[in-house]
């Protein structure tokens, strides 16, 4: 499908969903938050710059299975074909987290894809590649005062 | 008119067939969720069933004020005696086994009527709407695999009684990139909370795709085979329903057309300027701007041709900014004090008293001290 849909277009699109859509996650704590389920949000942040389904371009960053980050990208061409729109790279565990950043940067604002969303796809990778670190276990405590007394007392 | 988007149609394996054919108009109408959910409140309503209170509930003693007099409340009374009953108020809404207040009747306002009209823009609407993969997904549909949206399926599939088998049916659906989506469904299946179980509405599940077809051509028997697939709806394409085109009033629901449903679609809605062959002098509602994208808009060269240019610079003075401690920050203090840097080059700060230290009070001075 070539040719343009003159009636449908993102502002549009955003003006019907933004009451209410499935990734959408209201809360009345926390001063009536909105957050987003879509994968393609880079914040999960409930508004028309993030909103990875509605707009053309998007980019979205997650962790994949195999320990590395899945870089799943919009192609503008043709919305109208869901299978063919979605392009996935994966980045293994191994790939050092400044070449990550620098794909996923070059993806966004080269070629005038999403200059605005870089700093925060760059963040979110970032964040991702925090998250699969093995965590530390907390060393075990050392004896205060009189217990640390008795324990010195013993050792001697 | 521009030339018209067109759609390929898949076989029945999922994978294009190579033919095409253009999008009927109905996919061009206008998006309009207000209407669609105005038309959506009102035929939800068309289905109900009347139900009351009983008319005798609450109303069947002989109870009578006592009057004035008894220091009790004016209230009617259920008279004799011999019981607890006996002496309780009755019949008011704030009594013990009283009557409710404004007693539900059978010959409330049930149904709703909705212009005709009105009730075409919002199909037509809803399916417009359908065409759009992002409301799909904002609507909950998995159509992710979806090679193509709107999805077209060869007639031949269905022609003839070919398609009557539900395995065949999901085997179909699976190949056309819905499988996630019944997978979803199923899992949806949730008890319903309340008294609804009880009232055969024992579970609540999301809805699947909708298979729209041309009973005239693809047959009835596919009905059958799709029926027992949970989530899974058929309807004529002569039929359409809102109720299932915009299930809760909300745009978007996954649809598979047969390709001779889809190619009905222009003789049952017509276009903009002609009419339609089965509805009585209907056209279909037209877009009021020939251009849905405000950025597209904004950014053409007419616009940017004769707005303004902003005011102001493109850097902003700063007024009320923090207060910063010029002890700590040079260019703060330079500002206010301009000696500073002439104070500091020349390390005056650092410089010893003239003179040196004064000398030491003398023994005789010490002594003159102490000698009281």
């Amino acid at each position: 499908m070539a040719a343009e849909r003159t009636n449908v277009s993102n502002d549009l699109i955003w003006q019907i969903v933004r009451n209410q859509n499935a990734y959408l996650v209201r809360r009345n704590t926390g001063g009536g938050s909105q957050f987003s389920r879509d994968p393609l949000n880079l914040v999960n942040k409930h508004s028309f710059k993030y909103a990875g389904f509605v707009n053309n371009k998007a980019i979205g960053v997650q962790a994949a299975e195999n320990g590395g980050v899945n870089v799943i990208t919009k192609k503008p061409g043709n919305p109208q074909q869901p299978r063919q729109t979605e392009v996935t790279v994966n980045y293994g565990p191994k790939t050092s987290t400044r070449k990550i950043y620098k794909g996923v940067a070059a993806k966004t604002a080269v070629n005038g894809y999403r200059a605005d969303i870089r700093e925060e796809a760059v963040a979110r990778v970032s964040a991702v590649r925090r998250s699969q670190k093995p965590k530390k276990d907390t060393p075990a405590r050392q004896p205060r005062s009189v217990k640390a007394r008795r324990a010195a007392e013993k050792d001697e | 008119m521009a030339t018209r988007p067109t759609v390929s149609i898949a076989t029945a394996e999922g994978k294009p067939s190579g033919a095409t054919q253009t999008l009927p108009s109905v996919f061009s109408a206008p998006i309009r969720p207000d209407i669609v959910q105005q038309v959506h409140t009102g035929m939800a309503k068309n289905k109900r069933q009347p139900y009351a209170v009983s008319e005798k509930a609450g109303e069947q003693t002989s109870a009578e004020s006592w009057g004035t007099g008894r220091a009790v409340a004016r209230i009617p009374r259920v008279s004799g005696g011999g019981t607890h009953r006996a002496g309780q108020a009755a019949f008011g809404n704030m009594c013990r086994s009283g009557r409710m207040f404004a007693p539900t009747k059978v010959w409330r306002k049930w149904h709703q009527k909705i212009n005709l009209n009105q009730k075409r823009f919002a199909t037509a609407s809803a399916l417009a709407a359908s065409s759009v993969p992002a409301l799909l997904f904002a609507r909950g549909h998995r159509v992710g695999k979806v090679a193509e949206v709107p999805l077209v399926v060869e007639s031949k599939t269905f022609a003839g009684a070919a398609l009557t088998k539900t395995k065949a049916a999901i085997a179909l659906l699976q190949a056309l990139g819905a499988g996630e989506e019944l997978v979803k469904v199923s899992k949806s299946r949730k008890l319903r909370a309340g008294k609804g179980k009880l009232r055969n509405r024992r579970f609540r599940q999301r809805r699947g795709p909708l298979v729209v077809y041309n009973p005239e051509t693809d047959g009835k028997e596919l009905v059958r085979a799709f029926r027992n697939i949970p989530g899974v709806e058929t309807s004529s394409v002569f039929s359409l329903n809102l109720l299932q085109l915009a299930p809760g009033g909300h745009l978007g629901r996954f649809l598979v057309w047969t390709s001779s449903a889809f190619e009905a679609l222009d003789q049952v809605y017509g276009t903009t300027t002609t009419p339609s062959a089965l509805k009585k002098d209907y056209l279909l509602p037209a877009n009021l701007v020939s251009n849905s994208d405000i950025t597209r808009l904004i950014n053409s060269s007419e616009i940017q041709a004769v707005v303004k240019a902003p005011k102001g610079e493109a850097r902003t003075k700063r007024v009320n900014v923090q207060k910063k401690n010029p002890l700590r920050n040079k260019q703060v203090m330079l500002r206010l004090n301009p000696y500073a840097s002439a104070y500091s080059k020349q390390k005056l700060g650092q410089q010893s008293v003239e003179g040196g230290k004064p000398a030491r009070a003398g023994e005789t001075f010490l002594n003159t001290l102490s000698e009281e």
